[in-house]
């Protein structure tokens, strides 16, 4: 019996250590979907946000993009556009965020492929956003390609994916 | 003089063999069997679903729930007419997506299909559609389907033609045939 209840322990302790072990050095790949995750919270827009937390989250944004991020989408209805660069962003984030009573985005079923250099990361991912009640921009899938630029995961390029070709 | 063996054991009450049976452990037991059985189920063979959207009316009305059967395809390939679910992004080999397109099968690999006022023309010969309830006045040139391809389209063609979701799909994305 005291044998099982110190082998017991013995595990406890193993699960534990692990446990302490994936707080403090975290795979890199549940760090880029973590970043993914916050991305998609900072450009979600709740209907009681006023004018200067939009600006702000705006702000919380573009610290998500490196400095030549591209941005290239093609959704049915919206066309194809590519931004280039934080500027353009900020424009296009700051317009978007003011004129939407209210902005949900998600991002599912994630994947991330850290590159052997450990400083590069692709992610693919399914994200759904929807404006408020009125408009549902649908269901998309994307390719976000990261970079770890000055201690974070920055995207450097995020674009959608025709999944019907 | 016989003694009653089953008088020295307690009966349980009614109440007790109503929530956890006359043998408790054995209950347990089945339960968690039966747990264990429908997440497996519903996790990895029958992937419950909610219709989002109007690209499948009328056979598929907006949030009506249905069941996408995984393994329809583990003894045959996608059929002509077929109405599967097809995946977005991969989230892994066995894992079930959350979001999924609903489309129905109508061009098979190897083939081209066409619209030509409305109606689908498949290697050059109109295709009969009986589900389909609304008129559209679709036009379009051949598309090749490669090896691996199947085109899908929705039922609900009422809308421009560059508005409704449809294409070839690579086979690998097709995940199931919705059920019902």
């Amino acid at each position: 019996m005291k044998l099982a209840v110190r082998l017991g322990l013995l595990a406890a302790l193993g699960g534990l250590g692990f446990w302490l072990w994936t707080i403090c050095f975290p795979n890199p790949e549940k760090v880029v979907l973590g970043r993914i995750a916050k991305l998609a919270a900072v450009a979600s827009v709740d209907p009681g946000d006023g004018g200067l937390t939009r600006a702000t989250k705006v702000g919380n944004l573009l610290a998500y993009f490196s400095a030549d991020a591209v941005i290239s989408y093609d959704v049915p209805g919206l066309g194809a556009h590519t931004l280039t660069g934080r500027d353009e962003l900020r424009e296009i984030a700051a317009g978007g965020f003011a004129n939407v009573k209210a902005l949900t985005v998600r991002f599912q079923d994630a994947t991330a492929k850290v590159g052997a250099d450990q400083r590069t990361a692709v992610v693919s991912c399914t994200a759904r956003v929807s404006a408020g009640d009125a408009q549902d921009f649908g269901v998309q899938e994307l390719r976000i390609e990261l970079r770890k630029l000055e201690g974070d995961w920055r995207v450097t390029r995020l674009e959608t994916v025709r999944t019907l070709q | 003089m016989v003694q009653d063996t089953n008088s020295s054991v307690p009966k349980p009450d009614w109440l007790q063999i109503v929530l956890v049976g006359r043998r408790p452990a054995a209950t347990l037991v089945r339960i968690l069997v039966l747990v264990a059985l429908c997440v497996f189920t519903f996790k990895f063979v029958l992937l419950p679903i909610r219709v989002e959207g109007i690209s499948m009316e009328p056979t598929y009305h907006d949030r009506r729930i249905d069941c996408v059967n995984r393994l329809a395809y583990w003894r045959h390939e996608p059929r002509r007419g077929d109405v599967v679910s097809i995946r977005f992004s991969d989230p892994g080999k066995f894992v079930a997506p959350r979001a999924m397109l609903l489309k129905r099968i109508i061009g098979l690999p190897g083939e081209s299909v066409a619209f030509h006022d409305g109606r689908v023309y498949i290697d050059g010969r109109m295709l009969d559609e009986p589900y389909l309830k609304n008129s559209c006045d679709w036009e379009h040139p051949p598309i090749q389907c490669g090896p691996d391809q199947y085109y899908v389209v929705g039922d609900n063609r009422s809308m421009p033609f560059e508005y409704h979701t449809q294409g070839l799909a690579e086979r690998e994305r097709i995940l199931g045939k919705v059920l019902l």
